[in-house]
Order: structure tokens, then sequence, then C-alpha cells
């Protein structure tokens, strides 16, 4: 573990190339994306409506900065509970009602494209299609604005860091026993005393927090909104495809499921991209479905679930 | 403005009979296949470019390059079963509907390369009817009793014939239909070629109406969803009233408002039946 850190840390340095630098800072930022989401998802709780945090934190941040200058420091943790409070509205309706399973999956999806279609709706603030960019102030560090890369890298570092240990704490907290148990059987729970809406609300407002700083993170490195891009279906099912092809069970499932994403789409980009376009993206397309096919558990639960069994073998 | 919200109620109602099919669909792959086909609409997409590549660029009449089509999506449907369906029946059921998602993007880019992002129709012009104040495209109209007709047909099939029979039997029930002979992994077969072939005749009553694009589908899809969950999974009768419903609301907001707004009607009338009424309008809620 202590070597995967040291690496992580001094990576940047060995490589000295703004574009490899530039992968690592997506593959950071979309990690702890991914692994906010599977807070929940691995409990059950499909959301396929991420999309909707994340472009309620980035929007909220930047629109909150370019109009009244507030910093994007303090815009991530606005943001972040605004797209919590969403969150436990949403939330609470439907575990109130027991929506779960399909039906909350269905949900949430409808909800990430309702959240793109009002900042498409809301145009004259947000730029609607066309998106709009955050205003430059080169470097300013107090505003989260950084000239050279590097500083993103260890910022998202650090946050990936944080989301890794808040899926430690939830790991050891009581919520971790009582979400098993209502992903098992939610009725035979509730038969115990389990309090579900509670449980279920407390990990999915976490969720979408952390997804709404993860929004901000994103929206401040490439210092451009747009609302396909943050929002809507698209995005809301590109999340859980890099934590379940990373293995959603595991902590560092959804990391290794973004790193493999981010860079086939990277190398699709780069060989083919320029010259078919179009052709790249059927690939990554077709990456996707195989790679879902033959690994269910994702990539790191398929490889954890073999070097288990040969251990239990012997 | 009472006109234009009549001329848009009338509109919707004739869209709602397409949508219907286009549900019906969705619907019946829902219900027997138990899957949730996050691709319908980029079929109907591709079978409206089918169409279009067919009279338009290679010069085959209408009528013929329709029927190609159907039959070229039924086949689809039962490829897609064949190479993503059928291994992942046993999988998660998020694994399903991300496959089901990456074909999305196959689709779509596939149109991309081939056609282009540019908006392709075919020229066929209906005349437009005026009664009185009302204007009705005769286009929508034929679109509308096509679909109804093809409805029909439908629900004869899945009443009258020993396959319709076996399908239904297969979606109350897939282990029990086993017991009573029935091989239901053919019925899953034979219910996305069939489904496939649906989504080729939606887009054949679609090209006198819409122009094409590779984005075209998705839309499609979400408005299936929202009708089908809205007349109750697997109901096929409720999910025809809703279709109506669904057709009407959207085209009369979007007359009052923006097409944005008239979206996000649907999508909260969806959200709100769910939390409320998951069962749907028409359903009875199983325990």
């Amino acid at each position: 573990m202590l070597v995967v850190f040291v690496l992580l840390a001094i990576l940047p340095l060995l490589t000295r190339s703004d574009y490899v630098t530039h992968i690592l800072i997506l593959i950071l930022i979309w990690s702890f994306i991914s692994t906010a989401w599977a807070y929940m998802g691995r409990f059950g709780i499909v959301s396929l409506g991420h999309g909707a945090f994340l472009g309620i934190g980035a929007y909220v941040s930047s629109l909150l900065f370019n109009y009244y200058g507030i910093s994007p420091w303090l815009g991530m943790i606005i943001g972040g509970i605004a797209a919590a409070l969403f969150a436990g509205i949403l939330g609470y309706a439907c575990f109130r009602f027991g929506v779960i399973g399909d039906y909350f999956a269905l949900v949430t999806l409808a909800v990430g494209e309702m959240v793109a279609l009002l900042i498409i709706a809301f145009r004259e603030v947000t730029g609607g299609s066309l998106g709009f960019t955050i205003r430059n102030l080169n470097n300013a560090p107090l505003y989260f604005q950084f000239t050279n890369k590097i500083w993103f890298y260890y910022i998202s570092l650090i946050f990936l860091l944080i989301a890794l240990y808040v899926w430690k704490a939830i790991d050891r907290s009581r919520m971790q026993k009582a979400l098993r148990a209502i992903g098992e059987d939610e009725i035979a729970a509730s038969c115990l005393g389990v309090r579900i809406v509670y449980y279920k609300l407390m990990v999915t407002v976490i969720s979408a927090f952390m997804t709404a700083v993860g929004g901000v993170l994103y929206a401040q490195y490439v210092t451009y909104l747009n609302p396909h891009t943050l929002s809507g279906v698209g995005i809301s099912l590109a999340i859980p495809f890099k934590a379940i092809l990373g293995g959603m069970f595991d902590l560092w499932g959804p990391t290794i499921g973004t790193a493999l994403i981010v860079s086939l789409e990277e190398y699709i980009r780069i060989a083919y991209g320029t010259k078919y376009i179009g052709i790249s993206e059927m690939a990554y397309g077709l990456a996707l479905i195989v790679l879902i096919i033959f690994l269910p558990k994702g990539l790191y639960g398929t490889i954890r679930e073999k070097v288990e069994g040969r251990r239990a073998y012997l | 403005m009472v006109e234009q919200v009549l001329n848009a109620a009338v509109n919707g109602l004739l869209l709602g009979g397409v949508l219907a099919l286009l549900a019906f669909g969705l619907n019946l792959i829902f219900g027997v296949v138990k899957i949730i086909h996050m691709a319908y609409g980029q079929f109907v997409m591709l079978g409206f470019y089918l169409i279009y590549a067919l009279t338009v660029q290679l010069h085959v009449p209408l009528l013929i390059s329709c029927i190609i089509a159907v039959a070229a999506m039924g086949a689809l449907g039962v490829v897609t079963q064949y190479l993503l369906i059928d291994p992942l029946l046993n999988a998660p059921r998020l694994n399903q509907l991300l496959a089901l998602a990456g074909l999305i993007i196959i689709f779509e880019n596939l149109a991309m390369v081939i056609w282009g992002a540019d908006y392709r129709g075919i020229p066929i012009h209906f005349p437009i009817l005026n009664f009185g104040s009302l204007y009705l495209r005769s286009s929508c109209l034929f679109a509308f009793f096509g679909a109804l007709a093809t409805l029909a047909l439908l629900y004869v099939f899945l009443h009258k014939t020993y396959l319709g029979l076996a399908i239904r039997a297969v979606a109350q029930d897939a282990e029990v239909a086993q017991t009573m002979g029935i091989n239901s992994r053919t019925i899953y077969f034979v219910t996305m070629g069939a489904g496939g072939a649906l989504t080729g005749i939606v887009a054949a009553f679609f090209t006198p109406i819409y122009t094409v694009h590779p984005h075209f589908g998705s839309s499609f899809t979400i408005m299936a969803f929202i009708i089908v969950v809205l007349g109750g999974m697997g109901n096929l009768l409720g999910g025809f009233i809703s279709a109506f419903i669904i057709g009407i609301v959207t085209s009369i907001s979007a007359v009052l408002t923006t097409t944005e707004i008239a979206d996000i009607i649907a999508l909260l009338i969806f959200v709100l039946v769910m939390l409320v009424r998951p069962q749907g309008i028409l359903g009875t809620r199983v325990a």
C-alpha cells in the first residue's frame, strides 16, 4: 500500500510531460467521482443520476465565482451542500416510498437528465448547451486556479485519498453493517429494526456531496462547463461504468476501473481519433461491452477472486 | 392561443399513436426478456437511416426500402440478443443496462461515420389538411392509423397464435413456461426480433414526419420509458393509454413553454409516477 502512495506522489516528477500529467489528473478526478458513486453502488443502491450531483456542484461553484467572485474553494462546499440537499430530498422521497432496485436506477436516470435540461433551459445564466468558461485569473491559488498542472495533480491526489479514507470510515461505522443488511434483504433488515431510510439517506447524501466536490474539481481543471459533459444521461452512465469495470465492491476498484477507461479512451483517441472520427468512439463502445461481458465482477474484483481462490485451493 | 393549444393537442394525440407502438416494443422486451433496453431509440434511428440510404441514396422505392428496413431491424434485434443480451442474461441488472448503453455509443457513432452529423430527411410531401382553424399533417394522420393497425395486428398475434401464447407465458413466469415445454431462450430471441422489427416499423412511420440525425434516438428512448412506466411496466394496455397522455402533454407544454421545459415536465411525471404509483396508472400492486 505504501509503495502505491509513494509511486503516486512521485509519478508526475518522473514523467515531466504535461500530457501524461494531464491524463493522470483526469484519472485522479474521475477516480474520486467513481469512488464516491461506489459508496452507494456497492450496497446495491444503484444511482444512474450522479450527473445531477456533478452538474449541481460544478455549476453552483462556477456561477458563484463568475457572477459574485466567490472563491471556488468556498463554492466547492456550497455546491456540495446544494447537491447533498438535492440528494436528501430525492433520496427521502425514493426511500420513503420504497423505490428500490431498477426503479431507483430509472428515477435517478430521469433526475440526472432533468438537471441537464434545467441547465440548458436557464441559458441566460448558464450559457445553455454552449456552456460557459470560468473567468481566468491565471495563477490564483486562493481562487483554485493554477498555471502549473502539478498543483492540480497533488490536489486531486489528496482528494482521492480523502475519498478512499471516507470509504474506509464507512466500512468501520455502523452504517456499513446496516447497509449490508439492507442490501441483502431490505424487508428482513427492516423487521430487525434497522432504520432503512436513515442509513440509505446518509450514504446517498455523502455520495452526492463528494460527487459535487468532484464536479468542482473537474470544472476548475478544465475551466469550461457544459451540460452534456457534466450532467445528463451520458455522464451519469459513464461514472458507474468506471466503477463497475474496476470492481465496485473493492476499495481500489473504481480507481483501477477509471485508470483503465481513461487510458483506453485516450489511447483510442490518439491512435485512431484524428483519422476516423466516430470509429474511435465505436471501438470504445465495443471495448466497454466486451469488458462488461467478460469481466462482470470488474477487473480488480476478478483478479482478487482468482488470487484468493488459488490461496484457498493451496 | 386556444387554437394553438388545440392544434398541439390533436397533433400530440396523433404522435401518441406512434409513441404507443414504440413503447409497446420496449414494454414487450421488458416484460418477456426482463431487460431494460436502453438502446431502443437508437434502433429507430438506425432504421430511419436505413430507409433514407435505400430510398435517397440507392433509389429503391420507398415501400420496398421500408420492408427491407423492418426485416433488417428485426435481424439486428436477434443479433443483439445473441451477442449481447444472451451472455448477460444472468448478470446483474446494472451490467445489462451498461452493456446496452455501450451499444448506444456504437450505434450513434456508426451513424456519424456513415452519414455524418447532418439532418437527413426523405422528401415525400403529404398535404396538410385543414378543418376550420385546425391544421393536420396528413403524414401524422397516416402514421397514427398505421401505428394503430400495427398494434391491432400485434394484439391478434399475442392472443390468437401459439407463439403469442408462448410469449405471454414466458412473460408471466419463464420457469413455469419452461416446464410446459416452452423454450424460453427461443422466446427471448423471437421477442428481441419482433421488438427490433417494431423499431423498423416506427422508423417507417417517422420518415414523413421527422428528419434524422445521429442523436435522434435518445429522446425517443426516454419518451418510451416514460410511457412504459406511466402505464405500468409490462402492462401493455396501460402503455397504450399513457402514450396518448404523454403525447398530448408534451406537445401542449412544448407550445406553451420551451421544448426543454416540456421534456422536464414529462420527466417530472415519470418521477412522480415512480414515487407515488410505481405500478402505473392501470397496474395492480404486487406484494
